[in-house]
């Protein structure tokens, strides 16, 4: 038994779950569920639907070239049972999952850093433009000229003493 | 280039059964099953088939990028100038996609972009003067 992927959103096709469809010219699809048939059926394209693994690749929101991501392929050759290299197999399985969960996560956050910089300065921007929303340009002035009124008196006090 | 076919929405029959149209009877080519027609050795059998009188305009004018038969010459040049052939020619500008790239986007192997594709509205002009 093999778990298929399923042909519009790449996600798995469980047995008795989802439908296969054969076009006319016996090519196979398969679908996990209703909902990928039925876009299947409107002629959508699943590189431009927004919610497929295929767009995601495509628009380079996930990992796309990475050596973890070469192990999971589909052997056509079958393999005798033992247990050691089953041991093994499983085992490695895991660590490869591990190691292709965490690159893929650093991918994402890698993403997301420029944003945020881009949203740190679109915030300051914003701050430069509108600053004369907090401040008023003449708040602070009647203070000035009063300080300077002070000073020019003791000028003149002073030079009045000489 | 004349205006977008549809027409409003509300009352036209066309719209009215739109499930009635995606089903599997009434399928249309798919892309890739276009991309296949448009091999010089599939489109030569296309572009001169035999007289059928079943089909629209006896099968002799056929749009290879729309698989669509129409009544004579002069609409189906008409139909090159339209948006609809234009928009179709623009899709299939693109590799087709195939259960492949659904399974390297599952994870089994790297991603591979599509490659372009050059493609032209089928020649009429030697058509004309025979």
């Amino acid at each position: 038994m093999r778990i298929e992927k399923c042909y519009f959103c790449s996600g798995p096709v469980y047995s008795g779950h989802g439908m296969m469809f054969v076009r006319n010219d016996s090519k196979v699809f398969r679908f996990c569920r209703s909902k990928c048939h039925k876009n299947f059926k409107k002629k959508r394209n699943p590189r431009k639907t927004r919610w497929t693994k295929a767009f995601r690749k495509a628009t380079g929101k996930e990992l796309t070239v990475d050596n973890s991501l070469e192990f999971e392929k589909r052997r056509n050759i079958p393999v005798k049972y033992r247990r050691e290299l089953w041991n093994k197999t499983v085992e490695a399985m895991k660590k490869v999952e591990e190691i292709k969960l965490k690159r893929q996560t650093q991918f994402i956050k890698n993403r997301l850093k420029k944003g945020k910089e881009l949203e740190k300065a679109d915030a300051i921007n914003e701050v430069k433009k509108n600053i004369h929303l907090i401040k008023a340009p003449h708040a602070g002035k009647a203070r000035k000229m009063e300080e300077k009124m002070v000073e020019k008196l003791q000028e003149d006090v002073e030079m009045g003493e000489d | 280039m004349g205006k977008s076919k549809q027409v409003g929405n509300h009352k036209s029959d066309k719209k009215k059964n739109i499930a009635k149209t995606w089903k599997t009877k009434r399928r249309a080519k798919d892309l890739d099953q276009i991309h296949d027609d448009i091999r010089p050795e599939n489109a030569a059998k296309l572009l001169k088939q035999e007289l059928d009188y079943d089909v629209t305009g006896n099968a002799q004018h056929y749009c290879l990028h729309c698989a669509r038969y129409f009544v004579d010459l002069k609409t189906m040049k008409e139909h090159f100038r339209t948006k609809l052939h234009k928009k179709r020619l623009k899709q299939l500008r693109e590799e087709p996609y195939t259960q492949a790239e659904a399974d390297r986007a599952a994870g089994m192997g790297s991603y591979i972009p599509p490659k372009a594709v050059e493609v032209r509205t089928q020649p009429v002009e030697d058509e004309m003067t025979t």
